[in-house]
């Protein structure tokens, strides 16, 4: 088992790294690229985990070299649980790549980053909703102070994919029909908003 | 009244109201996408970028990608 930190740039992905594998780390340069990825290990339950520091993405949908990058780096990893970082003052933009990562079916955990920002500005996030209608752990985190961190790295192996469709229908309320033909291909939803 | 989001005026307010069909991917992670609210947070010269503000947060974009984007303004 591997775990990938993803998320956008600047939201913290690798003082997490550092504080994840106590800076244990070692440079990787990714061939025919120029962009770097950082790779550590950490201890998990007694055993030691390969953790890689995946370059920050807006979205699954590769715009530049860096996002070229952390797409294939997922795609290389099919067995990985993905760790997705979010700055907490700016989720709703996270949630997007957040949600294109569990659509193609990894286990992840949403860390919910620079928790004390958002606390400063006043933003209010109900985490155990967010947890029920995603299905994946939430944890909020404060990556330089540390705190968070060790629910979070409890919820690792808690990390089990979930199906985008009963995301949506936990989400808008609304039953959607699976591209298997559930439902008579019934109604149809997507997000919104 | 629609314009462009690059002819919006420094603090001026408005809603997504259309994004280029090849550029709507592109900009959806960032949280732009129709329907949206939007302010002109900052208007750099010389077709330098602009830096708008969705949900509380900055984005800034090249004024190519802010050429495609439509806006309605009160």
């Amino acid at each position: 088992m591997k775990i990938l930190l993803m998320g956008h740039p600047n939201v913290g992905k690798s003082v997490f790294f550092n504080r994840l594998t106590g800076a244990k780390v070692m440079e990787s340069n990714y061939p025919g690229t120029t962009v770097d990825f950082t790779k550590g290990w950490m201890r998990l339950e007694g055993e030691d985990v390969e953790l890689i520091d995946v370059p920050g993405a807006f979205s699954l949908e590769p715009k530049d070299r860096a996002e070229e990058v952390a797409v294939k780096m997922l795609e290389e990893n099919r067995d990985s649980v993905v760790v997705c970082v979010l700055d907490a003052s700016k989720v709703e933009r996270g949630l997007y790549l957040a949600l294109e990562i569990i659509e193609r079916g990894y286990p992840v955990v949403v860390a919910l980053n620079m928790w004390d920002v958002a606390e400063d500005k006043n933003i209010k996030i109900e985490v155990e909703k967010l947890e029920r209608i995603l299905g994946v752990p939430v944890v909020p985190t404060t990556a330089i102070s540390g705190e968070g961190f060790k629910e979070l790295v409890s919820k690792i192996k808690e990390a089990a994919p979930v199906k985008i469709e009963k995301i949506i229908e936990s989400a808008s309320g609304v039953r959607v029909a699976t591209s298997a033909g559930e439902g008579g291909g019934g109604e149809s939803a997507a997000v919104s908003g | 009244m629609e314009k462009k989001l690059s002819e919006m005026e420094f603090d001026e307010e408005g809603t997504v109201k259309e994004i280029k069909e090849n550029l709507r991917k592109q900009v959806a992670g960032m949280g732009i996408r129709e329907g949206k609210e939007i302010r002109m947070a900052t208007k750099q010269p010389i077709k330098g970028p602009v830096v708008v503000e969705v949900d509380k947060s900055f984005t800034s974009l090249g004024l190519g990608v802010a050429e495609k984007i439509v806006v309605e303004v009160g």
